[in-house]
């Protein structure tokens, strides 16, 4: 097995282990789609204006759902990483015959195929039990933006769980992250009706590019000239945090 | 001889080990190597200042020193955790710095903080361990079984280590080290919260691995068992090397230093004063046996015992050398 193979397999049996990590990675993000996707249907009608077109709640929510997928999964893996520093494994690592770049790199492809399965499974449920309809032959795109996504989120905790001693500190950041990039972006509702203050601080939040660019690949809205200048913000956010993983991981120790 | 970094070790080493001469090679060189912590909010911290060794292959080398002396900085950096200020270190003819990856792949490492994995099961934990040193799963599964016998822990394989008690989890650890063939291993302070028969256990194995060619690197506090298990030790304390060798060559650094064990065929009441009286650093007394430790010159003391013998009869007398321990807290008075 190669060092990249063996830290894909440690995740993997990290998961497997402890299954509450998959509950976290998978099915909260379904759980959003379908209760609070329903809930707000209900409450807002049967269909909501958005980009000169009209969309079921379930069907404007579903690309966030994605967004919450990689998320989830991304901040799942940082905790772990933290753990790993805690329970002193972290170190001993750093002397095994492995690089830093194939600790990251195996830790990523773990990340990834867990975030494309359970943005598949987020696909799938909306189409066959939401009626959700989505754009098909757009899918590499959506699984383009979703592996990008995923390592973004993932180097840039990986920064905090590196960086951090504290444990109380850990959880602060990400409670502070989980509230201010999910709720403060285009996840949950169209950013034409918050007032602007919202708006700019939302267009800010890599959340934000990430959902408009799924919400074209899925479902065919946006525009262009914001699509791509959000194409590229996403892009250079996953080489920045890169960058400053690779940094931290190198200084760590 | 060989160059620092050089491919050409290797054919050494495997010579060395096929001709079982594997003492003709360092497997460990530190040379007037240095460490600096610099932090803005604080002076810089000389963890290490000038310490040179080497350690020849298949030996079992002590590292001694109070807390903060330096011992798991040097640890740090010939495992690559940590870079060093200046200075060199090798480990297998590889440089730490210039080709850190490759001197990893001579190590197997036990750190002083307790690491293992704990959201994975024992099994895991060895298995994936071996996995990341590149061996192959079979025979890690093969040495997996074998190692959950020898260290007793057949029974919880399938526990996550979080459940575990604290020597359990060391135990776990230790043991993972003998899932590889590296031929360096260094612990640092290894067997702290193991109970007293496993703690023998890793020692006798440590002791196979040396006869079988590999090298050990061990940090300690507990100085018996280094006394018990090193072939050479240093002592270092605020970053420098105060003495280096073998035990009775530490002894002769501490010659006015002794121990006396008597037994008296009788005794009276004023034998302590009398004995209290020849100024020792240490007196024990049980029943008619008396063990002293002295500092200072052993002829004036052995008149000053035979006044002694003459009103109660010493049917046994024995001189001691000092222990790794009377060494140790010798040597760190002196530099007060």
């Amino acid at each position: 097995m190669t060092g990249i193979g063996a830290v894909f397999y440690r995740d993997y049996r990290q998961r497997m282990t402890n299954i509450g990590f998959v509950f976290w990675d998978l099915f909260v993000p379904l759980a959003y789609l379908v209760l609070f996707g329903i809930g707000f249907e209900r409450m807002l009608g049967s269909t909501i204006p958005f980009e000169d077109d009209s969309f079921s709640y379930t069907e404007f929510f579903l690309p966030g759902v994605l967004g919450m997928v990689t998320f989830s999964v991304a901040m799942n893996t940082a905790w772990g990483f933290f753990m790993d520093k805690d329970s002193g494994i972290f170190y001993e690592m750093l002397t095994y015959p492995i690089t830093r770049a194939q600790v990251l790199i195996g830790k990523i492809s773990f990340n990834v195929l867990l975030a494309v399965i359970g943005s598949i499974l987020a696909i799938v449920l909306g189409v066959v039990a939401m009626d959700i309809r989505i754009r098909w032959n757009l899918l590499p795109l959506t699984a383009l933006i979703v592996v990008a996504a995923t390592a973004g989120w993932f180097f840039l905790f990986s920064v905090f769980a590196i960086k951090l001693a504290r444990m109380d500190s850990f959880n602060t950041v990400l409670s502070a992250a989980y509230i201010l990039l999910m709720f403060f972006s285009s996840m949950f509702y169209p950013l034409s009706d918050v007032p602007g203050w919202f708006r700019v601080g939302a267009y800010l939040n890599p959340m934000t590019w990430q959902v408009d660019l799924l919400r074209f690949s899925l479902l065919g809205v946006g525009s262009a000239n914001v699509l791509l200048l959000e194409g590229a913000a996403v892009v250079v956010f996953a080489a920045i945090c890169l960058i400053l993983a690779v940094r931290a991981l190198n200084r760590a120790g | 001889m060989y160059e620092w970094g050089s491919r050409t070790i290797l054919k050494i080493q495997d010579f060395a080990r096929g001709n079982k001469m594997s003492s003709l090679i360092n497997a460990i060189e530190v040379e007037d190597l240095r460490k600096t912590y610099r932090s803005n909010s604080s002076e810089p911290v000389r963890a290490l200042d000038g310490v040179s060794f080497a350690v020849p292959q298949g030996r079992i080398h002590g590292l001694l020193g109070p807390n903060g002396a330096g011992k798991s900085t040097l640890v740090k950096i010939l495992s690559t955790i940590t870079p060093l200020t200046s200075g060199r270190a090798s480990v297998m003819g590889f440089d730490v710095s210039r080709h850190s990856l490759a001197a990893r792949q001579q190590l197997a490492v036990v750190l002083q903080q307790t690491a293992t994995e704990n959201l994975l099961t024992v099994k895991d934990n060895l298995l994936i361990y071996a996995y990341l040193h590149g061996v192959k799963s079979r025979e890690a599964a093969l040495r997996m079984r074998a190692l959950a016998e020898e260290f007793e822990f057949e029974d919880r394989l399938r526990e996550t280590v979080q459940e575990l008690s604290l020597g359990t989890k060391r135990r776990i650890q230790v043991a993972k080290i003998f899932m590889l063939d590296a031929p360096v291993i260094i612990l640092d302070e290894a067997t702290t919260g193991m109970d007293p028969i496993m703690k023998r256990r890793v020692m006798d194995r440590l002791r196979t691995e040396a006869r079988n060619g590999r090298t050990i690197l061990l940090t300690t506090q507990v100085l018996g068992e280094a006394e018990e298990l090193c072939e050479n030790i240093m002592i270092i304390d605020q970053g420098r090397a105060m003495a280096s060798g073998t035990l009775p060559e530490l002894r002769k650094l501490s010659t006015h230093i002794f121990r006396v064990n008597l037994s008296f065929a009788e005794t009276n009441g004023d034998l302590v004063d009398r004995l209290e009286a020849l100024k020792p650093e240490h007196l024990r007394v049980e029943a008619n046996v008396v063990e002293m430790l002295f500092r200072g010159e052993e002829a004036s003391l052995l008149g000053r015992l035979a006044e002694i013998s003459r009103e109660l009869p010493i049917l046994q007398f024995e001189v001691h050398g000092p222990t790794l321990e009377e060494i140790f807290i010798a040597l760190m008075e002196e530099k007060k």
